[in-house]
């Protein structure tokens, strides 16, 4: 369970807060104007990568007010907490964080405990 | 040889008594089982897991993997480790995994046939044919395999505790204290935490230390918890035990509260400790690991540092002359205690060569005339049920020395499954063979044999050096020790075999059975990867997850696979380091205290009228009402529905969510967030409304009012009132802060009823004399405030049934009253109250649908022949341009149809499958067509037959259309007619009469 520090709150166990899933993914002003992909791709594709990701969350047992955070998907660290009218943080001011808790590489997952 | 009592204060001299399988036996106060058991000279405990062998006490703590035992005097609590469960008088502890008892086990030719029950045995064998494995094999084997047996009539009154800290200390053993004394008056919050009742750890366990800054253990041990107990920032937690180490220093530890003690049944009798903390120092210390020899498992064989902690740590000496065997130089210790005590071993055995082994061993066995085997070997032990001869090689010579006792030492390993949890790397340490905790990934920091340093001496600039980081104290250290300072150990996994026979063992895990012979096996057949071979084995899987044995396999495997140790690497550590009760996770949260329970302001008016009740979310509505004993659901059901439609029913639907939505953008907010156009709606005029998601989907449906453009009032079904609100939040906070709309709950601020019937219009009027219930004065979708006694009332016309029907909104401080006050009015027109699934039978008979019952998730309006209720105007709503994608448009999507029996005496269930075949073949071989599914199934009082709703591919073209569908229990299916769904008054006659 991680802490999570709301914008508005504090920081906060991880208990009160629903994840909202990937961050800064607009609705379309005109959805009539939109291909079938377009808009296929709007409502069905999200990114999942490992490692920075940009997704947003909502204090829903405290505040219930959404907002943005950057996290680290394989070290689960918070980055960053922002408002949902506040910028979108750059992607270089996370590039030189922690990758990951036992070095492994970049793609897939398993047990890296043991120090080579 | 029996066992013989040694002075110890850590005992209390207080006798009591305990019963073991039936037996009575002496205690002292302060013993766990083990040590009582050992006291009565009690070897033979239980019976393994797979092949029922006998099986003794093999540890001192919680690294136990053998002797695990049920307590019938606590709820029969299952698979309790002996070695850590402290006894009180009047016990009752039994065996398990035996029968009929612990000498004489039935199960036990599972050893004889143990050939057969090899590595990946149940994967191989239990293979075919169909059905054989739920029928005959699992129930087989879990009644043959397995350890105790579940509690019963258990009621857990655990409780959850929370802590803020800046510091966890894990451990009160030497590093632990030492650290603790750093903390002492500092501006920093302590918690230090203890497994034992005692601190002192080694100190308290083993010989080790003569004295430390001039006091003997002991009174160190005192000196020191006296001063830390009086400085205010240090709390201490005794019989606690850490067992998870998540991320952001989030730990859990789970406190015995009834440690020694009867359990008080009003009285938690454990607490779950959830701690979040700035930094964590591990100081739990470490384990000693066995070897693996030929019977390692008999009863008698037991670990040396544990035969240690007995004499020391619970005063019982469980054998005078046992034989030694060690591969490192800590057993000097054991030794030195046994002769302190007049005792004398029967050999030591040492696998070291005779010059790396300390002079000090050299001269006390040479001094004491004690066998010695230096560069030699354990071969094995025999004897029935009982460690009798113990088989010594050393080069090609072998001796044979009887002894019921043989204390094992294969090393130290640092105990690192609390730093692997928390992300931290481990390091293998070649000086000790062992892994080591070498980089952190949070705030952590390791002391002491758990850092992998055991030395005595080296242990104060450790623990300053570690803790220069936070300001503390500095502690000075003068240690004296029994033992030489240098730790020296030589490579000993599993020691070779004279000679070979089927039913003597080499275990590597002795919880899970498995044997040296099944890793081999196992990378034999291609599992050479660690995890992989974990699972095939089942190796260090069982409750104590192997921490005895689990290096010791590593070590084994790496060698087959002629690889380093670190190349082949750990298996992954996961919380819980040690079995955590379910009770404790649950906490208060059980029985009536899991889930609150929400109830309307008629609630007790529904008790005395004989409801039976629903859960509806967390809602309890009515499901019916019982109007005589034996009255069934069916016959009430049918009998509600039936006077409704003659007469007229109420309905409590105080349950339905209901929202608030204010502000000037109000307007614009409701037509973007339902289906519906609300733009030329007229104020005080309510409207049928869909909510989609942004896939097309409904998500829930609900009555809009509109009281003006800037307020509008929506309602939602009962269990997705959070959710529907949640979301409406969702998009104003993040797709459209512009406009300005506020949403508010306002569902407990209303008590709704819903009376419906031909009947309801005269009853209304009596009960609202001054109203104008009229068709002209009062149409179908209008609503009206009203002021009602000392209060105001909101009254709306509409219908769940397809009658007449009003919707009353009062306050429900009032709410009972004016219930009652219908009841009393409405006594003489056959006024009902009906529940749930009446309301259910007669919206079916309306083809009105329910959300979560035709709809689920994958169905739109479209589908529901619901397109009058879709703003087509609208330039955008939440999922209106996906209801022209490719899939929403396809012509072969479920679509609702009403089903009609065609032998009106058939019954069509809900959930049966609609198919073109009258019969379905008695063994189905090739998939059958399917079309679709019932979802709704009701017989209609009101039609005399039995109904349904259906989602049937392209199902609005099939009107008319002849179908089958399938029947519980049998190969015949039920010949229907593809109907219109509206069963009652297609035309809306009684609706709008």
């Amino acid at each position: 369970m991680i802490l999570i520090k709301c914008p508005y709150c504090g920081e906060r166990d991880q208990s009160e807060f629903t994840s909202g899933g990937e961050a800064h993914v607009v609705r379309p002003k005109n959805p009539d104007s939109l291909s079938d992909k377009d808009w296929g791709e709007y409502v069905f594709y999200r990114n999942n990568p490992k490692g920075i990701f940009y997704e947003r969350w909502v204090h829903s047992h405290g505040c219930k007010k959404w907002f943005n955070a950057v996290r680290n998907t394989s070290t689960d660290q918070i980055l960053k907490v922002y408002k949902v009218n506040e910028k979108r943080p750059d992607f270089s001011d996370f590039e030189n964080t922690l990758k990951s808790p036992s070095g492994e590489p970049s793609v897939g997952s398993g047990n890296f405990a043991v120090k080579k | 040889m029996s066992a013989i009592n040694n002075n110890c204060e850590y005992i209390s001299k207080k006798q009591i008594k305990i019963t073991f399988d039936g037996k009575t036996y002496q205690a002292y106060e302060g013993d766990t089982i083990a040590s009582a058991l050992l006291r009565n000279n009690i070897r033979l405990v239980g019976r393994s897991f797979k092949y029922h062998r006998p099986r003794g006490i093999y540890t001192c703590g919680i690294e136990e993997p053998n002797a695990l035992v049920q307590i019938i005097s606590e709820h029969n609590e299952p698979n309790t480790r002996a070695t850590i469960k402290r006894v009180y008088d009047g016990m009752e502890i039994t065996s398990q995994n035996r029968w009929p008892s612990l000498r004489y086990d039935f199960g036990a030719i599972n050893n004889i046939l143990s050939p057969i029950f090899s590595a990946g045995f149940y994967y191989k064998t239990f293979m075919g044919p169909k059905g054989f494995w739920k029928n005959i094999y699992e129930p087989l084997i879990r009644r043959s395999a397995g350890l105790g047996k579940p509690p019963k009539n258990f009621r857990s009154k655990s409780t959850h505790q929370y802590h803020n800290t800046d510091v966890v200390i894990i451990g009160g053993g030497l590093s632990g204290l030492v650290a603790a004394k750093k903390f002492i008056n500092t501006k920093y919050k302590v918690l230090l935490i203890e497994q034992d009742s005692y601190l002192g750890g080694i100190l308290k366990n083993s010989n080790k230390v003569k004295t430390i800054n001039g006091l003997i253990p002991q009174e160190w041990i005192s000196e020191t918890e006296e001063q830390i107990f009086n400085s205010k920032n240090i709390t201490i937690l005794k019989n606690t035990l850490v067992t998870t180490y998540n991320f952001t220093n989030h730990l859990i530890a789970l406190e015995d509260k009834c440690a020694g003690k009867k359990i008080d049944l009003n009285k938690p009798e454990l607490t779950l400790h959830k701690i979040r903390t700035s930094n964590t120092i591990i100081a739990n210390g470490h384990i000693e690991r066995f070897i693996s020899f030929r019977n390692n498992d008999l009863p008698g064989v037991m670990l040396a540092s544990s035969f240690e902690k007995y004499i020391h740590r619970y005063g019982v000496v469980p054998e005078k002359e046992p034989v030694i065997f060690t591969n490192n130089s800590s057993s000097l210790s054991l030794l030195k205690t046994l002769i302190s005590l007049g005792c004398k071993p029967k050999a030591y055995v040492d696998s070291r060569k005779k010059d790396n082994i300390e002079t000090e061993i050299k001269k006390i066995l040479k001094e004491k005339d004690i066998l010695f085997f230096s560069d030699a070997e354990i071969e094995g032990c025999d004897g029935n049920k009982k460690v009798e001869t113990i088989t010594i090689r050393q080069g090609k010579t072998f001796s044979k020395i009887k002894s019921p006792m043989l204390c094992v030492s294969g090393g130290y390993n640092p105990d690192i499954h609390l730093f692997t949890q928390s992300k931290g790397l481990v390091k293998w340490d070649k000086n000790i063979l062992s892994f080591k905790p070498d980089t952190p990934f949070q705030k952590t920091i390791t002391l002491g044999s758990t850092s992998g340093n055991y030395n005595f001496k080296k242990l104060c600039d450790e623990i300053n050096e570690k803790l220069s980081i936070l300001k503390t104290k500095k502690v000075l250290l003068d240690i004296n020790l029994n033992v030489p300072n240098k730790f020296s150990i030589k490579e000993l996994w599993e020691t070779k075999k004279k000679r070979i026979s089927r039913w003597s063992k080499s275990f590597i895990d002795l919880h899970n059975d498995v044997t040296t012979k099944d890793l081999r096996q196992a990378i034999t057949e291609g599992f050479d990867r660690i995890e992989h071979l974990k699972r095939y084995t089942t190796n260090s899987m069982g409750t104590d997850q192997g921490k005895i044995s689990s290096i010791n396999s590593l070590a084994i495997v790496s060698k087959m696979l002629k690889k380093e140790i670190s190349e082949v690497g750990t298996t992954t550590y996961r919380p819980p380091y040690a079995p955590l009760s379910f009770a404790a996770i649950a906490g208060r949260s059980t029985y009536e205290f899991y889930d609150p329970e929400r109830k309307t302001s008629i609630h007790s008016w529904h008790l005395k009228n004989n409801a039976i009740f629903e859960d509806v979310g967390q809602w309890k509505r009515p499901w019916y009402f019982k109007t005589y004993e034996n009255e069934t659901m069916h016959q009430a059901v049918q009998r509600e529905s039936k006077m409704l439609r003659e007469n007229a029913g109420i309905l409590d639907g105080s349950t339905l969510g209901k929202i608030e939505i204010k502000g000037r953008d109000a307007l614009e907010f409701v037509n973007l967030m339902y289906t519906n156009a609300f733009s030329k709606m007229k104020p005080m005029t309510s409207r049928y409304a869909m909510m989609l998601g942004e896939d097309g989907m409904i998500k829930d449906d609900g009555i809009i009012c509109k009281i003006s453009d800037q307020h509008f009032i929506a309602t939602t079904t009962s269990s997705g009132a959070p959710k529907v609100l949640a979301d409406m939040e969702e998009y104003l906070q993040t797709e459209w802060p512009h406009l300005q709309v506020y949403l508010n709950s306002i569902t407990e601020q209303f008590s709704t009823f819903n009376i419906s019937g031909p009947k309801t219009r005269e009853i209304m009027m009596k009960v609202f004399p001054d109203i104008d219930f009229s068709n002209d004065a009062f149409p179908f979708m209008t609503f009206k405030n009203f002021d009602y006694k000392e209060t105001k009332i909101r009254i709306m016309r509409a219908s769940f049934t397809g009658e007449l029907g009003y919707e009353i909104y009062i306050t429900p401080k009032f709410g009972l009253d004016l219930w009652e006050e219908i009841f009393s009015c409405g006594k003489e027109f056959n006024l009902i109250p009906y529940g749930t699934e009446t309301m259910h039978l007669l919206r079916a008979e309306k083809g009105y649908i329910v959300i979560g019952q035709e709809t689920d998730g994958t169905v739109t309006p479209i589908d529901l022949n619901y397109n009058w209720m879709i703003g087509k105007n609208k330039k955008d709503f939440i999922g209106k341009r996906s209801l022209s994608r490719p899939d929403t448009s396809r012509e072969d999507r479920k679509q609702l149809v009403g089903l009609s029996p065609i032998n009106k005496k058939d019954i069509i269930e809900e959930g049966q499958h609609i198919v073109e075949l009258n019969e379905l073949p008695k063994k189905i071989t090739n998939p059958i067509k399917y079309l679709g599914h019932v979802s709704s199934g009701y017989h209609s009082p009101n039609l005399n037959h039995s109904i349904g709703l259906a989602m049937i591919r392209g199902g609005k073209n099939l009107l008319g259309q002849k179908f089958f569908v399938t029947a519980t229990g049998k190969t015949k299916n039920i010949p229907v007619e593809i109907v219109n769904p509206v069963f009652i008054d297609p035309e809306n006659k009684r609706l709008t009469s």
